[in-house]
Formats: C-alpha cells, sequence, structure tokens
C-alpha cells in the first residue's frame, strides 16, 4: 500500500518535473522569438537611427560614466584611456578607488597626471565609507575623476561615485569591462528619444576571453579556448542578448547589468542609491526603480539595447564560475525576498504580475528542479514508479528541448548580429550548445541552490577572487601595462546581474 | 502516450537538424549576399571618391550612369558621404542624387504605408537638404509612428527652412509628442529667423513648448528676446520653465540679463531655480555678479553653494579674489577664536577651496592671491 502510494507521488512528480523543463525552455523560446524580432526592427531602423545626429548635438544629455574599482590595477589604465575615448559629445568618468591595497590608484596618478581637489562630495545617497580624497586629470578636469575611498564594497563606492557625478545621466560601467565606441552613444539614445518616459536602459555585455583587444578596443571577435568559457557564451547569447531584450520588448526588464547600464541620476537619488544590504545590487535597483516609479503612477519605460556592447572577462575556472554562480543566485533571492510585496501584486503591473513571478518560477526554483530531477528520475526507476523507457525519453526530451532554445539562439545571432565570423567558432558554438547538456548545467544547478539557501540562511556575503587571464591584448602604447596572463588572483568587486534568461 | 513521446522526440531532433543547418544555410546565404554587393559597389565606390576628391566638378555623368544594381550597392555609402560633405562636393552629390531620381523616390516614399519606408525616404530628403520636401516632411511631423517623427525633425534641421519652426513648436502639443531635446536641436538649426517665432510662443499654454522655445532662443543667442525671457523667468507659474530661462539668459551673455537673475538668487525660489540661476551668472561673465554669488556660497543647499562657487571661479579675476578673500575672512576669524588650523571648515569654505583648486588646474594664471 505504502510502495503504490510512494510510487503515485513518484511517478506524478516525474512528470510534473517533465511539465516544468517543457514551460521553462518554452518561455525561453517564446523570449528569445521577441528578442528576434526586436533584432529585426532594430537593424532595418539602423540607417536612420541618427546616431551621428546625437553625436553633433550640443543637446545631447551629458553623462557621467561610474567605474567601482579595487584592485584593478592589471587593466585600470587600459580601461579609462578606452573609456575616457568613447564616441559621445559630453561625459566625464569617474573612477572609485574602493579602497585598493594594489598599485590601481597610483598607475591612474602616473599615466593622468591626477591632481588632488578639496571636493564637496554631497550625501545625496548615503555612503558608510570615508572619501579620503578626490583627483582631476591635469589636462582634463573636465573628464577624469578618481576618488579615493576607504574599502565598503561595490555599492558603496557606486554611491560615492553618484554623489560626485555631474551630469544628468549616469552609467555604470566594471573596471574590467571593455566598451564598444559608440557604446555610450547607443545606450543613452533612448533617454532622448524618449526623455519623458525612458527611466533606465541596459547595455548587452558579451564575453571577450579569446577576443583580441586593441588600444581597450574589442577589434577581433573569437570563440574563447576553453570549453567552460564557450558554454558561457552561448549562455550569455540565451540569457543576456536575447532573454533580456525578450523582457525589455514586454515591458518587464528587471535585470540591467551593473557591467553596463545606464540611469536617470535624479531617479536614482530619489530611490536612496545602491542597497547596501543585497549582493545582487544592479538588479535591485531596477526592481526598486519599478517599485517606486509604479507607486508614484508614472508613464515610464526601462529598456535595453541589444548593440554595440560591453565585453567582460568571464570565469575560465570550475572554481571561479562556482563562486560567481552562487553570488548571482544568492542576489536573485535576496531581490525576490526583499520586494516580495510586489510579487503577484496587481499594483506593479507587468512587473508584479510576470516579470517577477516569472523569476521566481523559472529563474529561482529552476536550480532546486534541476537538481531534484537528478535525483527523483533514477529513484522512480529504482522503485519501478518508471520505466527505462520513459526515463531515457525524459531526458532527451528535456535535454533536447533546451538544446533547442540553444541552438535558436546561435541562430538569432548568426542572422542580425554575427559578431563571430570564423566558420570554426560556429561550430564551437553548436558543440557548446550540446556539451553545456552534460555536467555544466548540473554542476550549475548545485552552485545555485548553494547559493539561494545562503541568502536564506543569512549572514555575509563574500565576493571571492576573481583569476583574471586577460584578453588578447596589443598595448595602445609602451607605457602600458598589458593584462598579464599570469596575473596573480585579485580580488574583485565586478557582479553580473543574476539571472538566467 | 509513449506514442506521444515518440513523435515529440522525432519533431524535436527534427527541428535541432534544421535549426542546425538553418545557421549554416543563413552563414552561406549572407557570405554570397555580401561577395556579390562588395563586387558591385566597388567601382561605383571608387567613382564616387575620385568626384569627391574633385569637389564634385567631374565625374558626376559617369555616377549618374552607373546601373541600378551596382548603385544601389554603393548607395548607403553615398548616403553617408553626404552628411560629411560641405560647399561645392556637397552640392554636387545633391547633384547625382537628384539626376538618379532618388529625391522623387523619396518624395513618393514619404506617403508609404510602411512606417520603415516613410523614415528612411525622410532621411534621404533631409540628407539632400531638399527645401521642397518641407511642407512634407512637416506632414510627417504627426505621423502616428514615433520613429517617423523623429527622423521628419531632424530632416527639418538638416534642411534648415524657418519656414518650419511653427509646426515643429506645434508638433511639441500633441498627444504623443516629439522629444523636446530633439526640436530644439532643429530650431536651432533653422537659425535666427526663428526668434520672432519662438518669442512668440512663450506664451504658448504648455510648459514643453514654452521650454524648448527658451533654450533654443538660447542657443541662439537671441539677445533681442531678453525682456520677454526675463519676463518668463519672473512670472512662469512652471518652476522648470523658469529654470531654463535662467539657463537663456545666461547665454545670452548681455549684461541687462544680471538683474533679473540675481533677483531669482533669492532664498524663497525653489533651490533648482536658484542653482541655474548661479550658474547662468557665471556663464554671463559679467563681473558685477560677484556680491550676489559670495553670499550664495554659504547656501544650505549643496546645488546653489556649488553652482554659485564654480560661477565664481568662471567669473575669473574678480570672483576668484572674492573666493580667496572669504577663505581669508574664515582662517582670521579661527585665529581670532583661537582654533587655527583645527577649526572645521564651513561649508562655504569647502566650496570655496573646491573652486579655487580647481581654477589652480584649469587657468593658473588667473589665480590671485591676497594676504
Amino acid at each position: 500500500m505504502t510502495e503504490d502510494l510512494v510510487r503515485d507521488v513518484l511517478r506524478i512528480t516525474d512528470w510534473g518535473i517533465f511539465a516544468y523543463f517543457i514551460a521553462l525552455n518554452s518561455s525561453y523560446l517564446v523570449l528569445m522569438v521577441l528578442a528576434g524580432l526586436e533584432f529585426i526592427r532594430h537593424l532595418r531602423r539602423i540607417p536612420f537611427a541618427g546616431a551621428d545626429d546625437m553625436f553633433r548635438s550640443p543637446l545631447t544629455l551629458p553623462v557621467s560614466v561610474i567605474v567601482p574599482a579595487h584592485n584593478e590595477g592589471a587593466g585600470i589604465v587600459a580601461a579609462v584611456q578606452a573609456m575616457t575615448a568613447l564616441r559621445y559629445p559630453r561625459f566625464e568618468v569617474v573612477v572609485v578607488d574602493d579602497g585598493s591595497s594594489d598599485d590601481t590608484f597610483e598607475l591612474l596618478r602616473r599615466k593622468f597626471d591626477l591632481v588632488e581637489v578639496p571636493r564637496v562630495v554631497p550625501g545625496e545617497v548615503p555612503y558608510r565609507s570615508q572619501v579620503l580624497s578626490v583627483h582631476v586629470a591635469r589636462d582634463n578636469p573636465e573628464v577624469l575623476t578618481v576618488v579615493r575611498k576607504t574599502n565598503g564594497g561595490k555599492s558603496d563606492a557606486l554611491n560615492v561615485g553618484i554623489n560626485l557625478a555631474r551630469h544628468p545621466l549616469i552609467c555604470m560601467v566594471d573596471a574590467d569591462s571593455v566598451l564598444d565606441p559608440d557604446a555610450l552613444l547607443s545606450v543613452a539614445k533612448p533617454f532622448g528619444d524618449d526623455p519623458l518616459r525612458v527611466a533606465a536602459c541596459g547595455g548587452v555585455v558579451r564575453i571577450a576571453n579569446g577576443c583580441k583587444v586593441v588600444g581597450g578596443r574589442v577589434v577581433d571577435v573569437r570563440m574563447p579556448r576553453r570549453w567552460l568559457v564557450r558554454i558561457q557564451v552561448v549562455e550569455y547569447l540565451r540569457a543576456f542578448l536575447m532573454g533580456r531584450t525578450g523582457w525589455s520588448r514586454l515591458g518587464g526588464l528587471v535585470v540591467i547589468s551593473g557591467a553596463f547600464g545606464v540611469f536617470r541620476r535624479d531617479l536614482v537619488v530619489k530611490v536612496g542609491g545602491m542597497a547596501h544590504d543585497t549582493i545582487g545590487e544592479d538588479a535591485e535597483l531596477v526592481v526598486r526603480l519599478h517599485h517606486y516609479l509604479r507607486e508614484r503612477g508614472d508613464d515610464y519605460r526601462v529598456v535595453f539595447v541589444a548593440e554595440p556592447v560591453s565585453w567582460s572577462e568571464a570565469p575560465s575556472t570550475w572554481s571561479v564560475l562556482g563562486r560567481q554562480r552562487r553570488r548571482w543566485h544568492r542576489g536573485i533571492a535576496e531581490i525576490l525576498s526583499k520586494h516580495r510585496r510586489m510579487i503577484g501584486n496587481p499594483r506593479y503591473g507587468r512587473i508584479g504580475l510576470l516579470a517577477l513571478p516569472y523569476y521566481v518560477a523559472f529563474e529561482l526554483l529552476a536550480p532546486f528542479v534541476e537538481l531534484a530531477a537528478l535525483v527523483l528520475l533514477p529513484l522512480g526507476l529504482w522503485v519501478g514508479a518508471v520505466d527505462v523507457e520513459f526515463a531515457w525519453k525524459f531526458a532527451l526530451a528535456a535535454y533536447g528541448y533546451g538544446l533547442l532554445v540553444s541552438l535558436v539562439s546561435l541562430f538569432i545571432e548568426e542572422v542580425s548580429f554575427h559578431r563571430y565570423r570564423r566558420w570554426s567558432d560556429l561550430l564551437r558554438g553548436v558543440l557548446a550548445a550540446i556539451g553545456e547538456n552534460f555536467g555544466y548545467r548540473q554542476v550549475l544547478a548545485v552552485w545555485q541552490v548553494r547559493g539561494a539557501v545562503g541568502a536564506w540562511r543569512g549572514g555575509q556575503a563574500v565576493w571571492g577572487t576573481m583569476e583574471r587571464q586577460g584578453f588578447e591584448t596589443v598595448a595602445a602604447d609602451a607605457g602600458e601595462r598589458p593584462v598579464n596572463p599570469a596575473a596573480p588572483p585579485m580580488e574583485t568587486v565586478g557582479l553580473h546581474p543574476p539571472t538566467r534568461g | 502516450m509513449s506514442d506521444l513521446f515518440e513523435i515529440t522526440l522525432i519533431v524535436l531532433a527534427a527541428v535541432v537538424v534544421g535549426m542546425t543547418a538553418g545557421i549554416v544555410v543563413v552563414r552561406l546565404a549572407r557570405h554570397v549576399r555580401e561577395s556579390r554587393r562588395a563586387a558591385l559597389a566597388a567601382g561605383p565606390r571608387r567613382a564616387l571618391l575620385a568626384f569627391v576628391a574633385d569637389n564634385g566638378e567631374t565625374g558626376g555623368d559617369e555616377l549618374v550612369a552607373i546601373g541600378d544594381d551596382a548603385w544601389s550597392a554603393a548607395e548607403p555609402a553615398a548616403l553617408s558621404l553626404l552628411g560629411k560633405l560641405r560647399g561645392e562636393a556637397h552640392l554636387g552629390l545633391v547633384s547625382v542624387f537628384l539626376r538618379r531620381g532618388t529625391a522623387r523616390a523619396a518624395l513618393r516614399d514619404l506617403r508609404s504605408r510602411s512606417a520603415v519606408r516613410r523614415a528612411r525616404a525622410a532621411q534621404i530628403l533631409g540628407d539632400l537638404e531638399l527645401r521642397q520636401a518641407v511642407p512634407d516632411l512637416c506632414r510627417l511631423l504627426t505621423d502616428r509612428h514615433s520613429e517617423v517623427r523623429v527622423v521628419a525633425v531632424r530632416a527639418l534641421g538638416r534642411i534648415g527652412d524657418p519656414a518650419a519652426a511653427w509646426r515643429l513648436i506645434a508638433s511639441l502639443d500633441q498627444p504623443d509628442q516629439v522629444p523636446s531635446l530633439l526640436v530644439t536641436h532643429t530650431l536651432v538649426q533653422l537659425g535666427p529667423e526663428t526668434e520672432v517665432t519662438l518669442s512668440a510662443a512663450l506664451d504658448h499654454p504648455e510648459a514643453r513648448v514654452r521650454v524648448v522655445c527658451l533654450d533654443a532662443l538660447g542657443l541662439l543667442g537671441a539677445a533681442g528676446s531678453l525682456p520677454r525671457v526675463s519676463r518668463v523667468l519672473r512670472e512662469d507659474p512652471v518652476p522648470e520653465v523658469r529654470v531654463s530661462a535662467a539657463a537663456s539668459l545666461g547665454r545670452f551673455g548681455t549684461r541687462s540679463a544680471v538683474e533679473p537673475l540675481t533677483a531669482a538668487l533669492a532664498p524663497a525660489r525653489p533651490t533648482e531655480l536658484r542653482a541655474a540661476a548661479a550658474r547662468a551668472l557665471g556663464d554671463l561673465g559679467s563681473p558685477t555678479a560677484v556680491p550676489a554669488l559670495i553670499e550664495l556660497v554659504h547656501d544650505d543647499a549643496y546645488r546653489v553653494a556649488h553652482e554659485a562657487a564654480q560661477a565664481l571661479r568662471r567669473l575669473g579675476p574678480a570672483g576668484l579674489r572674492a573666493l580667496q578673500e572669504l577663505l581669508d575672512e574664515e582662517a582670521n576669524r579661527a585665529r581670532a577664536n583661537g582654533i587655527g588650523a583645527h577649526a572645521r571648515p564651513s561649508s562655504g569654505v569647502a566650496h570655496a577651496r573646491e573652486a579655487l583648486a580647481l581654477a589652480a588646474i584649469t587657468s593658473p594664471g588667473r589665480l590671485v592671491t591676497t594676504a
């Protein structure tokens, strides 16, 4: 009797898990179709997009690019040089050295001939640490500001940067990011096109590993050498490029990457800046903006632009990837817990009724279901709840559908932006999409579960270390220190948004 | 159930294989298309570059004689050249486009059912700076697609016909508006002849329209509108409009703007307005604003004090001297109270120090020192 009951429960559970996988991948597919439509729309409009007019207009909204940096000595000079050379009519770069123990500041001081200025730091958004000094470039004081402060974490560094930002738009960029020359023009354009409604705009983040970087610019896009990173390339295409474009089209974008996003400064100040109490501060800010603007009844938009892009280095070892994914999932759990009142609440429109419930069902819970399938399916086989035929067909259908979703993302990328020009890279992309299902997803699920459990148990989140492997870099000038493939492990404050889709 | 499973798996496998094949086919097709277009465009591109290098004097007939296929492959490059050229070369290339019937086709496409075609046509007509297209482009200012309206506004700016000013201003007062900053830029591109129209629109009931006109007047440096702009600064019920009025007065660069701007610094006025007025006084460059600004450096509102100190910096020697005197007075007071160097500086002192430090970097020769 009990055995029958157990068998029935396991059978129903296995079918439930199967239905969950179908629903999960179908939701990805819907987002991708929406993204594909958006890309077609975008590409047809390039001839009259008006980027040059925006560049020439004296009225284009100026931007403050805020770059939090903690022990980024290996690449900070090249990064700042590239950022100050971005194609945009009026902008400033504010580097916030968050208590680095390496030579981050010294390198900047030497390269840009920094001069200390007694800047008054307004307390428009709260910060916990102490600002030690503010410096500007002697030759270009309006364009480059470097702030030294005691270590307080990424949120705290960003809040100091927001306080010192002089322009109406703020762009948050990771110190290890490499931006396309027109990236700032593209990501700020929605604010010019729809100034009354656009509150924030995210830019796409792609993986720079394997790419050739010259003078702080990605000049040759290639697939990374390691399979672990190749799989992440496919993952980024599916989740960051397609997923967020799809959500943007649906009006439900809740994640803008801290590695590359632009916000209206006045709104960020009104909501109190970056939160100190979550590890996913970038996504949390977007959810808080939604919360604030919905409660005010404002007509607003949070949008995403798919091109050009910010390039970022992805983890190339399992241990670093594990720490990153634990952090990301911990971030999701913290944000959903903090804003649980919004979930399913019609007052918050599509965010409350669609986006956040989706994040609970298909982002937060996905690794739990994945692991449950790995345990319950063999268990069902063992007790005879399901037969072998069901088991292998289940696995084939669930993972086959996942593979299809990845291939669709590669197809859309090929039709739209086709950044990977080599046939060999295309083949590697397809193989990575297949390989993702054999071990990668399962190991990822374990880390993600640990991240979520860590959030629910509370306690201080740990950033861990990021071993920079470096890009294939050609230094712009002889005095510049190239990114060293053998660089020692470094602390990083870099955080990608916690999302799968 | 098992059959359904099998059918699903077969369909799934077929789609996976199809998708993989699709990726390969797309790449092959693009490769073939790009190679063909590159080959077709190579000749016309050489002819275009030679034509431009010769300042449009010779080679026009050859460009007109190029076949449609080859021209269509080279047209994007030719259109992008249009935006970069000036003078004779620009006129010569425009003439080539006109002789090839591009303008005629674009005028026809302005009435297309496709929003993309309408927007592309408007872009081309703007690039060609075709005055006869202005009425049709003005009609597009009320197009149902926002992107078409945006391109029409930009095209009108490129053409620069002041007759479009009223229609542009009217386009701001509709339910689904065109972006304010874009209209402002376009109005400025139409030139000083629009001043009368802009000045008249300062009485428009819609605040957004008044802001755009004020910004455009400021950028045009239309000092003849000073009395009307001063009245807006004094009397307009909407704070944002008064902030724009202050900024415009600062751009006029005339000494008579000091009085209305100084009046806007009064403590009872909104913080944003006071900060904007302080900034504008710095832009004006008149030393008569120094006494009013130095008082503001002690203001409790960060933005007001900051803008006042920075305005004094931009005013040059008179402003810098006032900032230095403020520091000296504070130091003397601290010494008199026996606190000396350990005194905690007031916020006014902090703002003054910041401005002076920046002045030491940006214009070290203008720094003043006092006892």
